[in-house]
């Protein structure tokens, strides 16, 4: 009996424990400690010098950090303009029976997504490059007023990165896209469809709210992601720790990065972190209040 | 207490314990002696050749050297600083990694001060001048230099001198650009330029300080402070300015690198380049088809009168103070960076001079170069290595170079907003430009409160 009721006692938290040692190594205690670095200036975790709210009023004046905190929320709101539409355009496409081949669209377009940023990064800093690269020795071939030292990567900085990313995450999304569609009912369609409802009609009145748990998850998923976006400037504008041309590719994750790790500011950069993760939280909240109005 | 637990519960603990005692028993390896780690491929190749001698006269201490890549080496290097995690004897640093080293108090820089070292054996006279700036921080040297990368100019002499051109009469870059503009041209008849006189554009973050240091203008002065706000350095990216911009722009770059980017290097798309020591010896390495088509000169001057030489890259060794035998890491670092077997192979491999004097009048140094057509270019790099401009060394130098590079690009596209393509028309701009540049540096580096006087 004593050992029966031992066994029930500790039995869960053995099975729990590797979860919790991990979880308290791995994500509470960093986080515990990565908020106090915010407070502090650090060479080493033995040269500590708290400085109070110095990294946060720091922040609010450092041109580096606002120009940072403005070219993620136009990569932002350009990622959300650009590829949700395209990836339902695309979800709508292949969901039609009538499309011959749709099982080789849906590879080809979810193809990018398994290769990854990095190569994402080098496919496009070779098509982009000047007169030798894809892009602009062809445009010059056809148009031969194109300019084949057209500077892609070095005028048009975040347009080169929404299309690269555009590329990249459209098929992946088209996927969740495809699944939702799948679950609309026929019978709904139909029924719109008998009612004489136009095409428009019976997306806008039935398969959108149909989707919509699905394109808010997409949403959220599409900003929060485009907020941490750092690999692909990173790579793209390595000679310049991913700031590029003008500050022009530098997102918070760059400089949080850059401060952090290359300039070995760990308190700023904590701080830098923390002020994310209040956005982030905020944007979720926000985008679930948002939600929850609309299920009611 | 068996019925305690389930069988399966039991095997996954025994399989947990049972991990956890081998992972704990697996031996940790060790290398007797000293341990080196070197990032570049060529210097492991010569330390190793050296080590391999030392270790004959040192078996109870020898020397084992380790390839690691730049990025690598910062991060466990750093980790090694900070935290105490295992870390070489002795390191090979590059420029752009010393930064973070001397971000924090003298006192908590890992590296042994060889200061006093250097100067108790009469070391300081010996080696070029202006290759201990980089490793050195308020007044501290930590790095036994290895090089001095001197730069000066490659150009394709084919093309130069098939157009009847003779370099002899280049003096200053105005000069340079005048001369040789008949080479700026529409090769495949769209109308368009296809040749352009210098490998440089607003986006080179390198170049911008080459060109600075040649003509005088520096980022920090010599007690680390930031001078991004002289003068000079607003007259020099005023001119670089209409190098760059406009319809008539001379200078564009090719990011090298890549296998196109060398491709373009062959078709002769940019004339000129700056070219540090090592690059020659790269370009040589890149490109083995393109023998007898390069040859070097000084670079041209700001000037008249001016300084022919500047300098890009460099690397130092460290002693890390974790070390156990410091004093044998020093000795071995002395029979690595001071002999003359070193300084022959460094140059025979990679093109690179020694920035010990004393090897400056070795032969080898003369030896006439087919790849650059004839030319002795060893002699002609150590020629300008005393003329090599300083160049303090500072935590932010990365941020410097980038505000500086910054500064650059926003007149460029000034110029070709209000179509002024003239420097001294320039000049006002990029001095309002570096001012702001400076107040943003100056604004960094007061926040460190490790670099305030008072925690010196």
């Amino acid at each position: 009996m004593k050992n029966s009721r031992l066994h029930s006692v500790w039995t869960p938290w053995l099975f729990l424990a590797p979860f919790l040692l991990s979880f308290t190594a791995f994500i509470a205690w960093p986080a515990v400690r990565s908020l106090m670095l915010a407070f502090e200036q650090t060479f080493g975790p033995r040269t500590i010098a708290f400085v109070g709210l110095t990294n946060f009023r720091f922040m609010l004046h450092d041109p580096f950090f606002w120009t940072a905190v403005g070219n993620t929320v136009l990569f932002t709101v350009a990622a959300v303009v650009t590829q949700i539409p395209a990836a339902l355009g695309l979800a709508l496409l292949l969901n039609r029976a009538d499309l011959r081949g749709r099982r080789l669209f849906r590879v080809i377009f979810f193809a990018p997504s398994i290769v990854g940023l990095a190569f994402v990064a080098i496919i496009y800093s070779i098509m982009l490059e000047k007169r030798t690269g894809f892009i602009n020795s062809s445009l010059h071939s056809l148009l031969p007023a194109w300019d084949p030292d057209f500077p892609w990567l070095d005028h048009y900085v975040m347009p080169s990165l929404i299309l690269a990313v555009l590329w990249l995450s459209a098929g992946f999304y088209m996927v969740y896209f495809l699944a939702a569609l799948q679950n609309v009912p026929g019978e709904l369609l139909d029924a719109a469809n008998i009612d004489g409802a136009s095409p428009w009609q019976r997306f806008r009145h039935v398969t959108l709210p149909e989707i919509r748990p699905v394109l808010n998850i997409i949403l959220l998923l599409v900003v929060t992601g485009s907020f941490q976006f750092f690999e692909l400037p990173y790579l793209l504008y390595n000679e310049t720790n991913g700031n590029g041309p003008d500050n022009k590719a530098l997102t918070i994750v760059t400089y949080l990065y850059q401060t952090g790790f290359r300039s070995g500011d760990l308190g700023y950069a904590s701080a830098i972190g923390w002020l994310l993760t209040l956005v982030l939280v905020g944007l979720a909240l926000i985008q679930r209040r948002l939600t929850q109005k609309e299920e009611l | 207490m068996l019925k305690m637990f389930s069988p399966g519960l039991w095997i996954v603990l025994l399989m947990a314990a049972g991990s956890s005692v081998l992972i704990a028993l697996l031996p940790i390896p060790t290398h007797p002696g000293m341990e080196m780690w070197v990032f570049d491929p060529n210097h492991a190749k010569i330390a190793r050749f050296i080590a391999a001698d030392w270790n004959q006269g040192h078996a109870s201490n020898p020397v084992t050297i380790h390839l690691i890549t730049g990025a690598a080496i910062q991060s466990r290097m750093m980790s090694g600083f900070y935290s105490d995690t295992p870390i070489a004897d002795l390191i090979e640093v590059e420029r752009g990694m010393i930064g973070q080293v001397f971000a924090g108090p003298v006192a908590d820089v890992g590296f042994v001060e060889l200061t006093g070292r250097l100067d108790r054996e009469n070391l300081r006279t010996g080696i070029n001048g202006p290759s201990f700036s980089p490793w050195t921080t308020r007044g501290h040297i930590f790095g036994l230099p290895h090089d001095v990368h001197p730069a000066m100019l490659l150009y394709r002499a084919d093309l130069v001198e098939a157009a009847g051109i003779d370099v002899a009469k280049i003096e200053t870059w105005d000069d340079y650009f005048r001369i040789l503009r008949p080479l700026m041209q529409d090769l495949d008849g769209d109308g368009r330029v296809d040749r352009f006189l210098l490998n440089a554009s607003p986006t080179s973050i390198y170049y911008q300080e080459v060109l600075l240091l040649q003509a005088g203008g520096r980022m920090f002065d010599e007690m680390n402070q930031p001078t991004l706000n002289e003068p000079v350095n607003a007259r020099i990216i005023a001119r670089l300015a209409t190098w760059y911009a406009g319809p008539g722009h001379v200078a564009s770059e090719i990011t090298l690198g890549g296998a196109s980017s060398m491709r373009l290097v062959r078709e002769g798309y940019v004339v000129g380049l700056l070219a540090p020591d090592w690059f020659a010896g790269s370009i040589r390495t890149s490109l083995p088809d393109m023998a007898g088509k390069f040859k070097v000169m000084p670079l041209p001057a700001w000037e008249k009168g001016g300084r022919r030489t500047s300098v890009l890259g460099g690397t130092m060794l460290g002693i890390t103070k974790a070390g156990r035998t410091p004093e044998a890491a020093w000795a071995f670092a002395k029979q690595l960076y001071l002999s003359p077997a070193t300084a022959q192979r460094l140059y025979e491999e990679a093109r690179i001079v020694s920035p010990i004097k004393a090897n400056w009048p070795e032969p080898f140094y003369d030896v006439p170069d087919p790849y650059f057509c004839g030319q002795a270019i060893g002699r002609m790099y150590l020629k300008l290595a005393p003329d090599v401009p300083l160049r303090p060394s500072s935590p932010y130098y990365g941020l410097a170079q980038q505000l500086l590079n910054q500064s650059v690009s926003q007149l460029c596209a000034y110029a070709d907003d209000h179509r002024l393509y003239n420097a001294a028309a320039l000049e006002p701009e990029a001095r309002r430009l570096l001012q702001e540049a400076q107040r943003q540096l100056q604004a960094q580096m007061d926040r460190n409160a490790f670099l305030r006087p008072a925690a010196r």
